[in-house]
């Protein structure tokens, strides 16, 4: 059987940031040769070959015609870190780069971290300025709903910095788009709005105006914190359908914490309607309706939370509700009763659970050397090309999708081996595993 | 009843007992001086422990409000300069990682296990530390991490709060614990950790001690269920060697646990947390019917001495052995109990 494998295990440091999958060729016996089964392949195929065809052996022996479906290759998920922490798979896209899990080596803690291009960010106007202006704000601040900033790191070579904050399962906009409503059921909507007036609360008692309160920036723990993220706002505007008619008019100045309580306002507008307060087809027409502050609520919003909406936006910001008011708001202080069932997170990538993506890199780089063949997963040259040509007109949407079930599979897999090995009495096992091991990369800045 | 003063002066410091806390708090033997009884001090230098405060509140109000006889109980907390004093009763056997460190490298014998079991199930609560006084009662301490399984009055079916400033208990953390997704976990994670003290008090370390976090992570998760080490479970060639690289002694391979036993970690560690009983189940297995009534478990821990005893022949030299057996395990044993 020849098996070539032109997989190289220690190149890592070397896989694009896009790749998410690296594919190893992988080629396995076909209609095998008497004469060539004793050899173990590689050197035949590529280097000695010439060698051979001097010495007179017929060279039909050597070469193969190999049907594409014959050619395997193998989904990898690379093993990449970045200092202590073990890089997994995208979780969205910020306002300044890619947002990714990754797994804290140290104390297996989830988080996720905002990658930072430096040269996308010189291009927007104060970004690096802004970047930095958020770190040090982050650092400063701490708060349960109020997401947390972890660790910075820095790579001069690649020039990037990796923002490494708390992990969330997902934000409220999603949430929210998830349902066919659109809206969430008062009492959930009540309890995100009373950790998003305590996380501003915070924020306006450390002279920290958010500026881009929305559904959007507004994310949830895995035990359902709301934590109030995306506070590296460039200058100027937030997103236009939640800014308040002082910026929509265009004011030199105006009070700066009452912008935070507008747009909470249209947020819990949302929350509870589906809709937004204010629309128009173009930002101008919107800015105009806004800046006119005429808005319907609609009837099936009663008090007190009708009186509420309307008390945070007021068009004036002079009259408008500040934090205080609303807390002592009688919507605010009584929790609506639990009538209908919770709008839930949705599935990532398919996954009701969100479970760690990190672990299918971690089962390649401890497993895969040891039982490739046995568990791994592989697919055929044809279907690749078949992968391939959708992925031309799919734009990577179909590999990922493709991989990603192959990955799942093989971990299923994985476990249904684990657990049969268990049910059938005890067996000999090494103290701490069975299996040979790799060792991680030391703190290998990739 | 003694009445346990707030205020250092009323205690005598003896000797140091040990560090917790990332080396962040010190528990040492003293005298209560009114009294003259014996207590273990534990003293949290808050300006060191900084943001991690709410934990030492945390433990300190727990222990407080939980009345259990296999519960540690504190006497008396208070704040003295820069540091939070807490008084209990003095645990004399110390720890089980002080026992297995100092008398049974190898593991406790198996009755012992059984009788420390027995308390630690009756408690109930997750498997933090445990200590033995010097009527051989077991006891849980260490509730920094215990989070509370009622929330706004109401039991929550999934916990999903994760230790994330600490990495000195993973190893004994359930895999759902571990995996941190919306599936959470419960009451059940406990058991786990129950059945990893069973594996660490027969075995005398705890499963993937020294085994990277990431790789006992992906093991924990593919379902690897650890084991008490034993002539049925170390396989051996015929000269009685055990195979490949490992370096287990011939104690080990030759000693045999009972089938009651190593059933009763293998409930424990199963991974699908449904499958593992619940404490009071556990406490229906039979092993627990099978031991003898009275076994007392300082017979079975000699030749370890209660720390009382080994006081009381002399303060001074009692003092530097401690500080100096306290040097010796902390170079040997990056694992300390976290208490």
């Amino acid at each position: 059987m020849c098996n070539i494998s032109k997989s190289d295990s220690d190149d890592q440091e070397f896989i694009d940031e896009n790749q998410e999958i690296e594919l190893t060729n992988r080629v396995f016996e076909i209609d095998s040769n008497e004469e060539l089964q004793p050899l173990d392949g590689e050197q035949i195929w590529c280097n000695n070959m010439i060698d051979d065809l001097e010495d007179g052996v017929n060279i039909n022996n050597f070469f193969h015609r190999v049907s594409s479906d014959q050619v395997i290759y193998q989904a990898k998920k690379r093993l990449k870190m970045i200092g202590k922490y073990v890089m997994g798979d995208l979780l969205g896209e910020g306002s300044y780069g890619k947002v990714k899990e990754m797994l804290d080596s140290d104390t297996l803690c989830r988080r996720a971290v905002k990658i930072l291009k430096q040269r996308k960010l010189r291009r927007i106007p104060n970004g690096v300025q802004n970047v930095e202006r958020e770190i040090k704000l982050l650092k400063s601040l701490k708060h349960k709903n109020v997401i947390n900033l972890v660790d910075v790191l820095y790579n001069e070579e690649k020039q990037k910095m990796y923002l490494i904050m708390e992990f969330c399962v997902g934000s409220l906009q999603g949430m929210l788009e998830s349902t066919p409503t659109k809206k969430f059921p008062l009492f959930q909507a009540h309890g995100y709005f009373t950790q998003l007036v305590d996380g501003l609360e915070y924020l306006h008692s450390k002279r920290v105006i958010h500026k881009d309160i929305k559904p959007g920036n507004l994310l949830l723990t895995l035990e359902g914190d709301l934590k109030i993220s995306d506070l590296g706002v460039a200058e100027g505007q937030g997103s236009p359908a939640f800014q308040p008619p002082e910026i929509a008019n265009g004011l030199d100045s105006f009070p700066g914490f009452k912008v935070d309580v507008w747009s909470s306002g249209v947020t819990l507008y949302n929350f509870v309607t589906g809709q937004y307060p204010f629309e128009g087809d173009s930002i101008y027409k919107l800015f105009e309706n806004i800046g006119k502050g005429d808005f319907t609520i609609p009837d099936y919003i009663e008090d007190p939370l009708r009186n509420l909406l309307l008390g945070m936006l007021q068009k004036d910001p002079d009259d408008r509700f500040s934090l205080q008011q609303i807390r002592q708001h009688i919507w605010f202080t009584r929790r609506p009763p639990k009538n209908a069932a919770p709008v839930p997170i949705p599935p990532l990538r398919g996954d009701e659970w969100h479970r760690m993506t990190v672990l299918p890199y971690l089962f390649d780089h401890y497993y895969d050397a040891a039982d490739a063949a046995n568990e791994a997963q592989y697919f055929t040259e044809r279907e690749l090309n078949g992968i391939q040509i959708k992925q031309f007109f799919n734009e990577n949407l179909v590999t990922l999708t493709v991989s990603e079930e192959m990955m799942k599979n093989e971990v299923e897999q994985n476990n249904g081996s684990a657990q049969t090995n268990q049910s059938s009495k005890r067996r000999w096992k090494k103290p701490i595993s069975c299996i040979t091991v790799r060792r991680l990369p030391g703190c290998k800045q990739s | 009843m003694i009445n346990y003063e707030a205020g250092i002066s009323s205690y005598e410091t003896i000797s140091t007992l040990g560090q917790c806390f990332e080396g962040m708090a010190v528990v040492h033997l003293a005298r209560h001086l009114p009294s003259g009884t014996m207590v273990a001090v534990k003293r949290f230098n808050m300006d060191r422990i900084k943001h991690e405060a709410h934990l030492v509140e945390r433990e300190i109000i727990l222990t407080k409000q939980l009345q259990h006889p296999n519960i540690i109980t504190y006497h008396v907390a208070f704040v003295h300069l820069q540091e939070v004093c807490v008084v209990s009763p003095l645990m004399a056997f110390g720890s089980c990682r002080d026992l297995l460190n100092t008398h049974f490298n190898e593991g406790l014998p198996e009755q012992a296990i059984v009788l420390i079991l027995r308390d630690l199930l009756d408690a109930s609560v997750r498997a933090g530390h445990i200590l033995i006084s010097a009527s051989g009662k077991a006891c849980l301490a260490g509730l920094r991490y215990a989070c509370p399984i009622v929330l706004n009055g109401k039991w929550q079916k999934h916990i999903h709060s994760f230790p994330g400033s600490t990495s000195r208990n993973l190893n004994w953390l359930s895999p759902e614990l571990l995996e941190q997704n919306l599936q959470g976990y419960n009451q059940k994670s406990d058991i786990y950790s129950v059945g990893m003290v069973i594996c660490e008090l027969a075995n005398g370390a705890e499963p993937f001690a020294g085994v990277s976090t990431t790789l006992m992570l992906t093991e924990k998760v593919r379902g690897c269920v650890p084991q008490l080490l034993d002539c049925t479970t170390v396989s051996t060639d015929e000269n009685n060697e055990c195979h490949g690289d490992c370096d287990i002694s011939n104690n080990v391979v030759s000693r045999r646990f009972t089938e009651d036993l190593h059933e009763l970690a293998t409930l424990c560690l199963q991974k699908e947390a449904i499958i593992r009983p619940t404490a009071s189940q556990l406490l229906t297995h039979p092993i627990f019917k099978l031991t003898k009534k009275g076994l007392f478990l300082p017979d079975l821990l000699k030749p370890a001495m209660p720390l009382s005893n080994r006081v009381a022949v002399n303060t001074d030299e009692v003092t530097n052995l401690d500080v100096i057996q306290q040097l010796s395990d902390m170079e040997v044993y990056s694992c300390e109990w976290d208490f």
